[in-house]
């Protein structure tokens, strides 16, 4: 564990800040990760915050049984307002879930060599959310009991699902990213499993880890074919976390609802859910690297960058708004003006003005460095984040059926307490995961961590900082 | 139009087979009871055979079978009581000893199990017939519609006639006789009754202290035992009270005529001006709103050059009559006689002072427009040919008189008007001032309820409550034991309820509004071995007739002489084949001469009413929309009926004006205290926009707690304490805020009203969604409503067919294409008076979800009427817009596309149809609906409680909900459903389907006729192959066929000589949201408003009218 800290948030040209601090040997950084799964008990705040998680984990399943066993109306969606939390919450949880997919296909198709520290953990996030994102439209039809009909099954009843609907296209791209996204992760995690197996001091330890990491040495052979299908599915799960949001957002834009039906959604949805991923990362990695002493893989550095993120689609998302009033308008159509003036300033202007200041606002103070490597105002800032996103789409969802056509079937949406404990509840269920993977799984890609750190270079012969500076401007003077 | 499906074969009587059935209640009650009552029966219930019969079959009462049997072992029952009848030879009910008892192993000609079949009927509802024609389904009635033969009807209904239905299977219903609280039978009733009445009848005083207060029946039967009654107890006295009533037309009448017992028939069709001061006969209270409906529908045709009529109304409440004026004065109710007075002076009536008659009056509109109105009106009156001028209920008898007289100037009598001399006519309120007096007297020791509530609804000055307690015995005939039957058996002594049977379950006769002489035939056994009120009479009469059949029958026979059948059973068959007598109804003619006493006086004492009755503020009470004078309150579907102006449901409130809340300080919902001559209620205020500032509209029948039955329980605020026997129509009062508010459930506006976009968003986009214009615009552009839309029109890309619109007739004109369904709702006819909504309730099993989830935004009714105020000003609206909404089964319907289940889909005849059992809930296709018409089941409706859930209650839902489960849901309600409906269950989407069961019913009787005409085999080819075309207008939908002003339209547009499809085809005819490419099959036919001057407004109006905004639209019409 570090206790000197060091800025590597400085960028001097020519020259690559350190990823992993205060550790110079391999030995060291395994050792430092895998005490977090090692230590005989968890942390004071890991255990409070696991039974608080686990505890609405639960009440969200009872949720669940009461509401199929009762019936959609136990939630207050209504006539005009068919969809309301049940749909905000899936959206919601499937953009959160973009930003590891992201992180680790994207950023290691581009060599963003940072992307190691926080990879492991923002994938694990993606499998969790996506995860909440599948138990609400699962649970939202009205007759659960029969969901499997969306599914291209063959029956006696010779029907096929209706393959123009938006709704089964979700079916398929959420499916396919959530089965991705976890081969990726288990595929990903395999060496470290191997390294956790290796150090097992139980019996039941070395049979579970030993079990999931498939018999994997550590041979040459091992590596080669790793490296390749870790390319290959990264290859694969990058077009991936651009389809699945655009796809969800087919829900709204193939639709002819005011306020729906708009061009723009599947960059704006892109973009919105690579801002809401990458907050709920920093959400995350924040209390996270604080609670297991992680601040030497998860530095400074790391958050910063994530925060550059958040600012350049904050912006994007803000482009995104001005855009959807400017087509509004453009668009002659009196049901669109209507409906984009009346989510600013109608029954629900509320929402509209915390999303606005939460996704638009509250970004751009990371124009300031400062602001940037400030632990507590970012942690604030991603929760503000992730709290405009969810309305975002509780504004698009709801303001829109709220009022569409005929004024005579304008409705108003109230949640009911089953709404407001369901929200709650998936968060539950979601920290729960996330809480156990934390302690029971290498939280952070160790086998790449060491390969980002100089030590790792082959032309490194005597390790250390200073060879690998010397090899940097040899290049750079041959350049 | 279903056909009548009786008399049946040649060789048997012509008797329903519902009259087989209703013998059955004979059979256990005669065994009960012996042969000293059933004495028709005597031979038979002497009979062992016919005794084991009894006990083996109906080993209890029906009723008791009823309360704990499931609809399996009700239809087992029903189908002996069809084996009987049937087998038997369909006996009369009279000939029951000649009936042969016999398994149903054969079955019955003309009688097919699962084909409904149809019972002409008729119904009194307030002292006025109707006459219907009833679906039975397997002995069980499940629809009630107008008798299309009919000479008020003509097929159409009120929703109190749709909604009959469900009041006979309330399972609040009273089930038995109850004396001093206890559960009694009618054994015990009768046994008291006659040694009570006998003692009575023996004492020396012919009766005295005998009297009897009635509802208002129109009833000959009820007036047959009424004077048996009157001949056995000479000195007893008879009172007749309707809450809603029309003293003052009786009073007027007798001021003008000399004598009250006229009935003034109005011909709507043939007035070319109609001013209603006051009047709301397009409104459900009104007894011949059926015909008046359709009158004046048809007097407002415009097409082909045809004049229609104009409507002006002066008024303070807000009406149906209102909002569909052409021009509409609000001002206070006491202040429309001035008007009256000011008409009659300027039409040349003599003697009106002009102290009274000014237009000096508070109005809303600015004293130049209504001094502008008025002119044009005497104009219209002078020059447009015939006219009817209207008056009230409300108004006082002497504006009555002013409006006879009007109409006598202008010659209206004997051409929009005649008149028939009825019966005397008693004023009500003076009845039961007199009922009132005689028990203060003490003089009353029996008093007989006939029917009625008085002690919730006689004028809060008498105290009726109070009046009970004086009478020793009281004998309250009732359909539930309710207040006043309560109040009778707290009195002490020998206080009696005895339950009623429901119209549909016994015999009985009425005469509609235009006279017609009907006959009601039961269309099942009575469930719970209800009496009719002749029945009760005919026994303390100790008449030798006791059933309602015979009575009806004797009754029939001294009266009705003639027919077009020869003798007298041959007269009464043709009757209860046709379910009324032909060519019954009074002679009509003109008014007489006006002979009363000098005009002046009464104008002198209507100066002094006025003086009298003006205050600041006043209230109006109104009968409710739904419920009426609050008989109506345990029908859950009339509860769940949204007012057809304030949209309003489960509740009634105090209707005000936007200035007037707005000095008060109030919101809809805030709690308000009236006071009318010391007495107050507290109630929920609700603005309606068109109120006058001065006024409050009431609506009677609500705030009857618990004593209605579980339904209504709760349920709004009663009025009636603030009104007494001197100001039954509107009186002064004060209002103030009150502390505190109440939660109204309205299905338009859920939102917040106050909020920012309450009517943004709304009027500009009125022209596209109901188009309408004036008169002379419609001349001039006679296609103006296909170019009313403004906003870009998504078109396909692709050249589109219609592609289910191709006629195909074959070679030898044979018909071998599909069928093309459509409908055409014509605005211009419509008045918005939710007929259709009840009756497509009753025909489509929709689930009443009750207030909070009505609250919620979860009803469920297919179709809707949207009601829009137009221009800008909340208080004053320039107009009021009623449309019909229900699914446009659109051919390119955006809620197709989006189902990931494929469970709502085309079929061969374009209809968009639910598959229910396919169905997931997704819920995907109603946010896709642009018009909202699909309804979600978010709950088990089916298997909830009655429905007013406990505000607070955190989850929502009754306890017992949970307890019971949908396996055991209310087997009564279960009785009333159309068992060719599907009920669906919670968790699936659901929508107007066209009926398509009526459809599925008329394709195969179709069939079946044309292999019968041809004499085909079952097996012969042809019959598989050949498609036989229904015939254009052999069947509508329930809607349509409820519709008394023959809005709606629907047939085949693959023929080309369908209505519907000249419908279709005429220029007023448009798509409501035509933008969105939807192709919609339900086309509205645009309203054409017939002012006579245009409205200052015309200006935010005209979007619709306006020919340069024609050349302005974005196009798609090309």
């Amino acid at each position: 564990m570090s206790t000197v800290i060091i800025d590597n948030t400085v960028d001097v040209p020519g020259r690559r800040a350190p990823l992993v601090l205060n550790h110079s040997d391999f030995g060291s950084v395994t050792r430092d990760i895998c005490q977090v799964n090692e230590s005989p008990r968890p942390p004071k705040a890991w255990t409070i915050a696991f039974v608080i998680a686990a505890a609405w984990a639960g009440f969200f399943g009872m949720l669940i049984g009461y509401l199929i066993f009762t019936g959609v109306g136990v939630w207050g969606n209504n006539n005009p307002v068919m969809w309301a939390f049940d749909i905000t919450n899936f959206v919601f949880w499937v953009g959160i879930g973009h930003a590891g997919t992201l992180i680790s296909a994207i950023l290691f198709l581009f060599r963003q060599k940072w992307r190691t520290g926080i990879n492991r953990f923002a994938e694990a996030m993606t499998i969790f959310a996506v995860i909440c994102a599948g138990t609400f439209p699962g649970i939202h039809i009205g007759r659960v009991w029969a969901a499997y009909w969306l599914f291209p099954i063959p029956n006696q009843m010779q029907m096929w699902p209706q393959f123009r609907s938006p709704l089964l296209w979700d079916v398929f791209a959420v499916g396919t990213y959530f089965t991705v996204s976890l081969v990726f992760w288990y595929m990903g995690m395999i060496p470290d499993l191997a390294t956790l197996r290796d150090r097992a001091n139980t019996k039941l330890k070395a049979i579970l880890y030993g079990l999931f990491s498939l018999g994997w040495r550590g041979s040459n052979r091992h590596w080669h074919r790793y490296e390749r299908a870790y390319l290959l599915l990264a290859a694969l799960s990058t077009p991936l976390v651009l389809s699945v949001h655009s796809v969800v957002s087919f829900d709204f834009a193939v639709s002819q609802v005011p306020g729906w039906h708009t061009t723009i959604f599947p960059p704006y949805f892109v973009a919105g859910a690579i801002f809401s991923g990458f907050a709920m990362v920093v959400t995350l990695a924040v209390p996270a690297r604080a609670i297991f002493g992680l601040q030497d893989f998860i530095t400074m550095r790391h958050l910063e960058n994530m925060n550059k993120v958040i600012l350049l689609t904050g912006c994007m998302v803000g482009f995104a708004y001005s855009m959807e009033m400017f087509i509004a308008w453009y668009s002659g159509s009196m049901y669109e003006k209507f409906a984009f003036i009346n989510r600013a300033f109608g029954q629900y202007w509320w929402a509209y003005w915390i999303m606005v200041s939460c996704n638009v606002i509250t970004p751009q103070i990371f124009w300031f460095k400062w602001v940037r490597t400030s632990v507590p105002i970012m942690f604030a800032a991603s929760l503000l984040v992730n709290v405009g996103m969810w309305f975002e789409r509780f504004v698009i969802i709801v303001t829109s059926l709220a009022q569409d056509f005929l004024p005579s079937s304008w409705g108003y949406y109230k949640p009911t307490w089953v709404d407001i404990c369901m929200l709650i509840g998936s968060f539950g269920l979601f920290c729960t995961l996330f809480l156990l993977f934390m302690r029971y799984l290498p939280v952070i890609a160790m086998a790449e961590v060491k390969g980002v750190m100089p030590q790792a270079n082959p032309h490194a012969h005597h390790g250390g900082q200073h060879h690998e500076e010397a090899r940097l401007e040899k290049e750079v003077a041959h350049v | 139009m279903p056909s009548v499906s009786q008399p049946h074969t040649s060789d048997q009587p012509a008797v329903a087979t519902a009259c087989g059935a209703s013998t059955q209640t004979a059979a256990p009650a005669a065994a009960r009871e012996g042969k000293s009552y059933w004495r028709s029966i005597d031979d038979l219930a002497d009979t062992p055979e016919f005794r084991e019969f009894v006990h083996r079959e109906f080993p209890n009462a029906a009723g008791d079978l009823l309360e704990s049997t499931d609809r399996r072992q009700f239809l087992k029952i029903m189908s002996a009581s069809l084996a009987l009848a049937g087998a038997g030879g369909l006996a009369g009910c009279r000939r029951w000893p000649e009936t042969k008892l016999a398994p149903y192993a054969h079955r019955p000609a003309d009688r097919a199990p699962g084909h409904p079949v149809h019972y002409a009927t008729s119904m009194d509802f307030a002292g006025v017939g109707a006459g219907l024609l009833v679906t039975s389904y397997d002995g069980r009635p499940i629809k009630i519609e107008g008798n299309p033969q009919h000479p008020v009807n003509q097929g159409a209904t009120t929703l109190a006639m749709q909604a009959a239905i469900l009041d006979m299977y309330d399972q609040d219903r009273s089930r038995h006789p109850i004396n001093v609280g206890k559960e009694s039978t009618w054994a015990e009733f009768s046994a008291w009754a006659k040694s009570h009445f006998d003692a009575l009848a023996n004492g020396r005083s012919g009766g005295t202290g005998l009297a009897f207060l009635a509802e208002a029946s129109s009833s000959p039967s009820v007036q047959a035992m009424k004077q048996r009654v009157v001949a056995r107890f000479p000195s007893a006295t008879w009172h007749e009270f309707e809450a809603i009533h029309n003293d003052s037309v009786v009073q007027g009448a007798t001021m003008a005529f000399g004598d009250g017992a006229y009935r003034l028939l109005y011909d709507f069709s043939a007035a070319k001006t109609v001013v209603s001061f006051d009047d709301d006969f397009l409104g459900a209270g009104t007894p011949a709103s059926v015909k008046w409906t359709r009158d004046f529908a048809a007097g407002r045709a415009c097409d082909n050059g045809a004049e229609p009529s104009r409507l002006y109304c002066v008024e303070g409440i807000v009406s149906l009559t209102g909002a569909n004026a052409d021009h509409r004065l609000a001002v206070r109710n006491s202040d429309v006689a001035r008007l009256v007075a000011w008409l009659a002076s300027q039409l040349g009536v003599s003697g009106v002072p002009a102290s009274l008659a000014t237009l000096d009056v508070r109005s809303l509109a600015a004293k130049a427009d209504l001094e502008k109105v008025m002119q044009h009106l005497v104009q219209d009156l002078k020059g447009r040919g015939p006219s009817i001028v209207l008056v009230g209920d409300r108004q006082p008898p002497e504006v009555h008189l002013l409006g006879h007289l009007i109409n006598r100037a202008l010659g209206n009598f004997g051409r929009a008007i005649t008149a028939a001399k009825i019966d005397g006519a008693q004023g009500h309120v003076a009845a039961i001032k007199s009922l009132a007096e005689k028990i203060n007297s003490g003089a009353v020791q029996t008093l007989v309820l006939l029917g009625g509530n008085p002690v919730y609804n006689a004028p809060a000055d008498l105290d009726f409550a109070g009046l009970i307690k004086k009478t020793p015995t009281c004998i309250h005939l009732s359909d539930y034991d309710d207040e006043t039957s309560r109040a009778c058996a707290a009195a002490g002594g020998s206080g009696w309820h005895v339950n009623r049977a429901h119209f549909l379950e016994a015999w009985g006769d009425v005469r509609a509004a235009d006279g017609t002489w009907g006959i009601t035939q039961p269309l099942i056994i009575p469930m719970f071995d209800g009496k009719t009120a002749a029945e009760l009479l005919s026994l303390i009469a100790n008449e030798p007739v006791t059933t309602s059949y015979e009575i009806t029958r004797a009754v029939f026979a001294a009266n009705v002489n003639s027919g077009v059948v020869g003798d007298a059973e041959g007269r009464w068959r043709q009757a209860l084949h046709d379910g009324f007598v032909q060519g019954s109804g009074f002679a009509a003619g003109a008014a007489p001469e006006v002979v009363g006493s000098d005009p002046a006086q009464h104008f002198a004492a209507l100066e002094q009413r006025l003086a009298a009755s003006s205050g600041e503020f006043e209230v109006a009470f109104t009968p409710d929309a739904g419920i009426y004078d609050g008989r109506l309150a345990n029908n859950g579907w009339l509860q769940e009926l949204p007012d057809p102006i304030a949209k309003l449901t489960w509740d009634n409130a105090v209707m005000i004006s936007a200035g007037r809340a707005r000095s008060l300080g109030v919101k809809s919902g805030d709690m308000v205290t009236l006071t009318v001559g010391g007495k107050s209620v507290t109630a929920a205020a609700m603005i309606i926009p068109g109120t006058h500032n001065d006024v409050a509209n009431l609506a009677l029948g609500y705030g009857r707690g618990e004593a209605c039955g579980r339904v209504g329980k709760d349920a709004g605020f009663d009025f009636y304490p603030l009104r007494t026997s001197s100001a039954m129509g509107f009186a002064p009062a004060t209002i103030a805020k009150a502390s505190g508010s109440y939660v109204l459930a309205t299905t338009q506006d859920h939102h917040p009203i106050d909020s920012f976009p309450a009517g943004v968003g709304t009027q500009e986009r009125l022209p596209t969604l109901f188009a309408e214009a004036d008169l002379g615009h419609y001349r001039e552009h006679p296609e103006f409503a296909k170019h009313h839309t403004h906003v870009v029109t998504r078109l396909s890309l692709f050249p589109e067919d219609h592609p289910f619109q191709t006629e195909m007739i074959g070679a030898d004109g044979e018909f071998v294409g599909e069928y093309a369904w459509g409908m055409s709702i014509d605005l211009n006819a419509c008045t918005g008076c939710n007929a259709c909504v009840i009756a497509c309730q009753a025909e489509n099993n929709i689930a009443i979800v009750g207030k909070e989830q009505v609250k919620r935004g979860r009803e469920m009714h297919w179709i809707r009427i949207d009601r829009y105020f137009k221009g800008s000003d909340e208080t004053n609206p320039s107009g009021f817009v009623l449309q019909p909404v229900n699914c446009m089964q659109c051919e390119n319907a955006p809620c197709e596309q989006v189902c990931p289940v494929a469970a709502t889909t085309h079929d061969a005849n374009g209809l968009n149809v639910m598959v229910y059992n396919r169905c997931i809930g997704t819920r995907y296709c109603s946010n896709n609906c642009p018009y909202k018409v699909r309804r979600f089941n978010y709950f088990d409706w089916w298997g909830r409680g009655p429905l007013r859930e406990q505000p607070g209650v955190m989850l929502q839902v009754e306890p017992d909900y949970y307890l019971k489960g949908q396996a055991k849901a209310d087997p009564m309600r279960q009785m009333a459903m159309n068992p060719e409906v599907t009920i669906r269950m919670r968790g699936i989407m659901e929508k107007c389907t066209y009926c398509v069961q009526r459809i599925m019913r008329a394709r195969i009787d179709t069939k079946n006729q044309w292999v019968r005409d041809k004499n085909l085999k079952p097996d012969d080819p042809k019959v598989q192959d050949r498609k036989v075309r229904i015939p254009d207008q052999s069947f509508t939908t329930a809607c349509a066929a409820a519709c008394p002003a023959r809005a709606i339209v629907f047939g085949d547009l693959n023929d080309r000589t369908s209505k519907i499809k000249a419908m279709h085809k005429h220029p007023r005819t448009y798509e409501m949201l035509e933008e969105l490419n939807t192709k919609p099959r339900t086309r509205y036919m645009a309203r054409i408003r017939n002012p006579a001057f245009s409205a200052e407004h015309s200006g935010e109006q005209g979007g619709h009218g306006a020919p340069a905004q024609t050349t302005t639209n974005t196009g798609g019409h090309g």
